[in-house]
């Protein structure tokens, strides 16, 4: 799709040569590196990166509205979308390509947690099992697809960011929340469409080092669902 | 070319355009003139695809922009009201950026920027970020940002707002550059720029069009009267004398610093434009003192005022679609 690329591009670019991207790579790299170094870097335990990928999950919730929160906002704020929805582009490929720019930060942002790897690889005898860790890093870049194709979705809903951040943070949650504790207290009619919706047991089978390919397909169609949403709010907003 | 035709826009309640229809000629100049609110955006919006027509259909040579939207808007160079910007880009970076979105391609994308960047005089600051520049230059970078494909038609909201005088001065300037090899569409809502860079005026207020001629003939074909100012002496009494003189409605006097000196602003019966003859002649019988006899013709700016008050057909410039 043309322009898919340049947007992306411009967009991944874009997280380097604002304060944003560095201090929320920044915090993130900060806290999971006190993870590793105080509960996986301890002698008396296994060599396993589980509680590291446990935590980068949690700190995913608030990482992923902080990058998604201006991918349509700040656009719609300076005005900027004027040029780039009246460019000889589609909406899809607008939308496609500001929802990869954000994917290729924020999977540049877990690159350096390698090392922690390399680090545990090279300290511990036997060498921890490499399944759990590539599964594990495989949930990771699931997860923040789906959060982010969330975050992308409600950016294109409005230009404060600040309304993108919370929206995109409270959806998250009542989503974990409502397949979680929500779905014992809830009509029991429901219950089969928010188990199947639920996200941690599916982390959980990651965490196993089972990557299940059913889980893999869940993931990639809710974010598609939510990118087709979001192409589905640009064209409205012509139409409004 | 490009074909405004009958395009309507309503938002809710709010009827923003209604029924507005012009054309502007391969190589033209035409400025969509209107107060604050008139409609001009939404037109505008409407032209570059950003916004679809209620009603009626806006086209670029052949292609509808509704219809076929994507090549008629790689036709198409637009500068926003306020050239937006991503002010952590640098200057050629952004121009390279909006080349690739419109379609130039890879090979020959560096000399359309280099191309584009040399017409706007922004060589120099090519490394600098766009948000460290002054406005005078953003508006230069977006209007590099506009041209860099070689679009048949350029489209600008608002130019010069918010510059300051030189800066007008330098964007107006690059701006009938640039309008050299292009059909060119410029809104405003300052009326001495529309008349020095436009060839021809489509005035518009409350959504729908008032007016579509050159700038002359809007002045011209207006029911104005041009007002005749004659500096003269203050004895004998200039007022008695210059309201004898056939063709005067009346004459006012304005008192001026010059010690016995007066100003008389004469207003013309209707049919009577120029009256500067028989003024001259009346003023030199009753040996009345003249140093200065001039015509202050309606301007654009009286025009605009008359046109936004009331509608006022007037129409037939190159190339118009009609007015209302």
């Amino acid at each position: 799709m043309r322009g898919t690329l340049t947007i992306a591009r411009r967009e991944l670019a874009s997280f380097f040569a604002i304060p944003l991207g560095w201090v929320a790579t920044a915090l993130y790299l900060f806290l999971t590196g006190g993870v590793f170094s105080l509960m996986i870097l301890n002698p008396s335990t296994a060599a396993t990166m589980r509680p590291f990928f446990a935590v980068s999950a949690w700190l995913l919730l608030p990482v992923i509205p902080a990058i998604s929160m201006r991918l349509f906002s700040e656009e719609f704020r300076s005005g900027t979308i004027e040029p780039l929805l009246t460019s000889p582009v589609s909406d899809a490929a607008i939308a496609l390509g500001k929802y990869l720019g954000a994917l290729g930060f924020m999977v540049l942002m877990l690159v350096p947690t390698l090392l922690h790897v390399g680090v545990l690889a090279w300290l511990s005898d036997p060498a921890p099992d490499a399944g759990p860790i590539v599964a594990g890093y495989t949930s990771l870049v699931l997860l923040g697809m789906l959060y982010l194709s969330i975050g992308l979705f409600i950016s294109s809903l409005t230009s404060n960011q600040t309304l993108a951040f919370l929206g995109t943070l409270f959806a998250i949650l009542l989503l974990l929340l409502a397949t979680t504790l929500g779905a014992d207290r809830l009509p029991e009619a429901m219950r089969p469409l928010l188990y199947a919706a639920a996200l941690t047991p599916r982390i959980a089978d990651f965490s196993k080092g089972v990557i299940d390919t059913s889980h893999v397909v869940f993931f990639v169609s809710c974010s598609a669902w939510f990118v087709l949403l979001t192409i589905v709010a640009l064209q409205s907003r012509r139409w409004s | 070319m490009l074909s405004v035709q009958g395009v309507h826009k309503s938002f809710g309640s709010i009827r923003a355009v209604r029924g507005v229809s012009f054309e502007v000629r391969p190589g033209q100049v035409v400025g969509l003139l209107g107060p604050n609110g008139a409609g001009k955006t939404t037109t505008i919006r409407m032209i570059t695809g950003f916004l679809p027509p209620d009603d009626g259909r806006v086209m670029i040579g052949e292609l509808d922009v509704s219809r076929e939207s994507a090549p008629a808007r790689a036709k198409i160079g637009y500068l926003p009201e306020s050239a937006p910007h991503y002010p952590e880009m640098k200057v050629r970076e952004f121009i390279a950026h909006r080349a690739a979105l419109l379609g130039v391609a890879g090979r020959e994308r560096k000399k359309a920027v280099e191309e584009a960047m040399d017409r706007c005089q922004l060589s120099h600051v090519a490394a600098r970020r766009v948000g460290v520049l002054s406005k005078g230059f953003k508006q230069r970078v977006g209007l590099a940002a506009a041209i860099v494909h070689g679009p048949s038609v350029l489209v600008l909201d608002e130019p010069t707002n918010g510059l300051d005088p030189t800066q007008v001065r330098e964007a107006r300037s690059l701006i009938r550059d640039l309008a050299k090899d292009r059909t060119l569409l410029l809104s405003s809502h300052v009326l001495s720029e529309v008349e020095r860079v436009c060839e021809r005026v489509v005035v518009i207020a409350g959504g729908e069009m008032r007016a579509d001629g050159t700038p002359s003939e809007l002045v011209e074909k207006t029911s104005l009267t041009p007002l005749h100012v004659v500096e003269c002496a203050r004895t004998p009494d200039p007022l008695p004398i210059l309201r004898m003189v056939e063709g005067v409605a009346d004459a006012k006097l304005e008192a001026l610093a010059d010690e016995g000196w007066v100003r008389v602003r004469i207003t013309p019966r209707s049919g009577h434009r120029d009256l500067r003859e028989a003024l001259a002649a009346a003023a030199r019988g009753a040996g009345l003192a003249v140093r200065e006899l001039s015509i202050d013709r309606p301007s654009l700016e009286r025009l605009f005022a008359e046109l936004i008050e009331r509608p006022v057909a007037i129409g037939g410039g190159a190339g118009a679609g009609g007015g209302a």
